[in-house]
C-alpha cells in the first residue's frame, strides 16, 4: 500500500501545497476556490474523496504540506471515510503536517457522540481540531484564513517556526469530563 | 451566559462562613438553581475553573432493559387512551416557578380566558372559528411516576365548543397537551430551588396556533422556556434495540426504518425488518456480550450491544443494495410499539412500555435543557 510521504520530495519556491480530503466533496470546492485567492505565496491545492491517492499521479504530483480531513458530523459514513483515509499516511505527517475540520458541529442531526469520537481522534494524534461552518461566504473565509495560517508555517514559509512546534500549541486536546455519563 | 454559570460555581468555595450566614437566603437558592447537571453530579473539575465544556454532558450508556409495566390498573383508561393514540411533537421546559398541581382548576380558567384574549387580538386566525368558544381542562394522570421524585404527569385538553349547539353535543377535543417527568435525575431534583417543580418534557397534538398560545401562557405565568426536542440519532438507536428487546413479551410485528440518503434528488429508503429476523440478530448480539454472568449484567444494555445491531442492519443491507445506509440519516423508527421521528414526533401504542420510553424522553429534554 503505498503511504504518502512528508519529505520524499523537494519543496517548491515560495509555495505551499495543501491536500483536502473529503467524502462528501462538498465544502472542499468552495474552501478551495478561496485558498488560491491568496496573493503573499503560492497556493496549490489538491483535492481528493479518500486515501489512498491514484498511483497515476505519483510522479507529477508535489510534496504534500498540509493533509486536512473536512468531516461532516451530520453522516457518519463521513467519519468512517476519514479513519480508514488516516491509515494511508506516513506517520511522519502527523508531527504537525494533518489537520481536522469538522463542519455542522452545532446541527440537530449531529448527535453529540459523534463529536467525542472527532475529538478523541484528533487528540490521539495530537492534530488540530478546526470548526468550520460550510454554508456561508463568511464561513469559508473564516476556515480559509485559519488553515492559511498553519499552512504557511507547514510549507516552511514563516520563519523561526515548524510545523511540529506549532502543533504543540495548536494541537487538540479532550476534556477530561468527556467519558462522564450526566446521569445515574 | 454560561461563562457567568461557571462564576457562579466559582463563588462557593470562595466566601467565608459569616459572609455563607448573611447570604446564605437569599443568594444560595439561585446559586443551586444556577449549580447545572455538570457541577452537581460531582464533576469537580469544572469547578476549579477549567471551561465547563457544554459538551461534557453524555447520555446513559447503559440503560435497564425496559420492564413491562402494567399501568391499566393505575391510571384512568380514557387518559391512557388519549395517550397512546396520539402523536405528539415534543419540547423540552425549564423547571416551572410556582406550580401547583392542586390549583389546576384555576389554572383551566386562566388558560381559557388567555385563549379568548389570544382571539380577540386575532392572533392564531385560521384556528379559531367565529362561531366556537375554548374550554380548557387540566387533569393530572395518577399512576405514572416511576419514583417519588418526580412530579405528577399533567394532562391538558382543550375543546371546542360551538355557540349554538345543543345541550347533548359532544365536546371535540381540537387539541392536547402533556408535561411529564419520567425517573429523572433525582440529585438534580433536589437541588431545585423551592417552589421550581421539573416537568421537562411537554408534548402537543394539534393546530400550531393553539400549541404557541399554550406555550406563550405558561411562559407569562411561570416563567419558564420552551425549546424544541429533536430525537437524536443515538436516541432513535437506543428506541429500536429496547423495543426490539420487548420482543418476547409483546411482538413488536415489524422494525420499520426510514433513512434519507443524500443523492440528487434525495432518496428516501423505507427498510422494514421481520420481527423474528430482527429477534434472533439482537439476540445474538446479546449473546456474544453475556460472558460476564449475574442477574444484573443480564438486564443493562450497553451502547456498543446497539451500535453492533444497528451495523448488522446496516451491513445486511449493503450486501444486497450496495447503499451504504451510514451516508444518509435515519428519520423515523417504528414498530407496533410506538413511532419515533427525528423531527421530535413520538408515538407511544403499547401502554406497557410507556414508563421506559417515557423515561428515556425525559432524559433527552433534560440534556437539551440548557440549565
Amino acid at each position: 500500500m503505498s503511504l504518502l510521504k512528508p519529505f520524499s520530495k523537494l519543496p517548491g519556491l515560495n509555495s505551499a501545497n495543501i491536500l483536502l480530503v473529503e467524502s462528501e466533496e462538498q465544502f472542499q470546492q468552495s474552501l478551495a476556490d478561496a485558498l488560491v485567492e491568496e496573493t503573499t505565496f503560492t497556493v496549490n491545492v489538491r483535492l481528493a474523496k479518500s486515501l489512498p491517492l491514484p498511483v497515476e499521479n505519483e510522479e507529477s504530483r508535489p510534496r504534500i504540506d498540509l493533509v486536512v480531513f473536512i468531516i461532516n458530523l451530520t453522516s457518519e459514513l463521513s467519519l468512517q471515510s476519514a479513519e480508514a483515509s488516516l491509515k494511508c499516511l506516513d506517520p511522519g505527517y502527523f508531527l504537525g503536517k494533518v489537520c481536522f475540520m469538522v463542519t455542522n458541529a452545532r446541527s440537530a442531526a449531529a448527535p453529540v457522540e459523534r463529536l467525542d469520537v472527532a475529538r478523541k481522534l484528533a487528540a490521539s494524534l495530537h492534530c488540530p481540531l478546526l470548526f468550520a461552518e460550510d454554508q456561508t461566504p463568511d464561513g469559508v473565509t473564516n476556515a480559509t484564513e485559519r488553515l492559511l495560517t498553519i499552512l504557511k508555517v507547514a510549507a516552511g514559509l514563516v520563519p523561526m517556526a515548524t510545523a511540529l512546534y506549532l502543533s504543540n500549541l495548536t494541537r487538540s486536546t479532550v476534556p477530561p469530563d468527556i467519558e462522564q455519563p450526566s446521569f445515574n | 451566559m454560561f461563562k457567568s454559570v461557571s462564576g457562579f460555581c466559582l463563588l462557593r468555595p470562595i466566601s467565608t462562613p459569616d459572609m455563607e450566614r448573611h447570604r446564605n437566603s437569599v443568594t444560595s437558592k439561585s446559586k443551586s438553581y444556577r449549580m447545572s447537571y455538570r457541577s452537581s453530579l460531582g464533576a469537580a473539575a469544572s469547578r476549579l475553573g477549567l471551561t465547563p465544556a457544554l459538551t461534557g454532558r453524555r447520555l446513559d450508556t447503559r440503560r435497564r432493559a425496559p420492564k413491562s409495566h402494567n399501568i391499566t390498573e393505575k391510571v384512568n383508561p380514557e387518559q391512557l387512551a388519549l395517550l397512546t393514540k396520539t402523536e405528539w411533537q415534543l419540547s423540552y421546559v425549564t423547571p416551572l416557578y410556582r406550580f401547583r398541581h392542586t390549583q389546576l382548576k384555576s389554572y383551566s380558567g386562566q388558560l381559557s380566558a388567555f385563549i379568548a384574549a389570544g382571539k380577540q387580538q386575532g392572533l392564531a386566525v385560521e384556528v379559531f372559528d367565529p362561531q366556537t368558544a375554548f374550554r380548557v381542562s387540566f387533569s393530572v394522570v395518577q399512576g405514572m411516576t416511576e419514583s417519588d421524585d418526580d412530579a405528577d404527569t399533567v394532562l391538558i385538553q382543550i375543546h371546542s365548543k360551538p355557540l349554538f349547539a345543543r345541550q347533548d353535543e359532544p365536546q371535540k377535543t381540537v387539541w392536547s397537551g402533556l408535561l411529564t417527568c419520567v425517573n429523572a435525575n433525582p440529585e438534580y431534583l433536589r437541588s431545585l430551588p423551592e417552589y421550581f417543580i421539573c416537568l421537562p418534557l411537554f408534548g402537543s397534538s394539534g393546530a400550531e396556533g393553539l400549541t404557541a398560545l399554550v406555550k406563550s401562557w405558561f411562559q407569562q405565568s411561570f416563567d419558564c422556556c420552551f425549546g424544541p426536542l429533536e430525537i437524536s440519532h443515538t436516541s432513535l438507536q437506543w428506541l429500536m434495540a429496547l423495543w426490539t428487546n420487548c420482543h418476547t413479551e409483546s411482538s413488536i410485528q415489524h422494525l420499520k426504518m426510514i433513512w434519507t440518503l443524500p443523492a440528487v434528488p434525495p432518496l428516501q429508503v423505507t427498510y422494514t425488518v421481520n420481527p423474528e429476523d430482527a429477534w434472533e440478530l439482537w439476540s445474538s448480539v446479546r449473546k456474544t456480550r453475556d460472558k460476564r454472568g449475574g442477574e444484573e449484567e443480564e438486564n443493562c444494555i450497553d451502547i456498543e450491544e446497539v451500535t453492533s445491531f444497528m451495523q448488522g442492519l446496516k451491513s445486511h443491507f449493503y450486501r444486497h443494495f450496495k447503499l451504504d445506509l451510514s451516508a444518509g440519516s435515519l428519520n423515523q423508527v417504528s414498530t407496533a410499539l410506538g413511532s419515533a421521528k427525528s423531527s421530535g414526533r413520538m408515538k407511544i401504542s403499547n401502554s406497557r412500555y410507556m414508563i421506559t420510553t417515557l423515561a428515556l424522553l425525559t432524559e433527552c429534554a433534560l440534556f437539551k435543557m440548557p440549565i
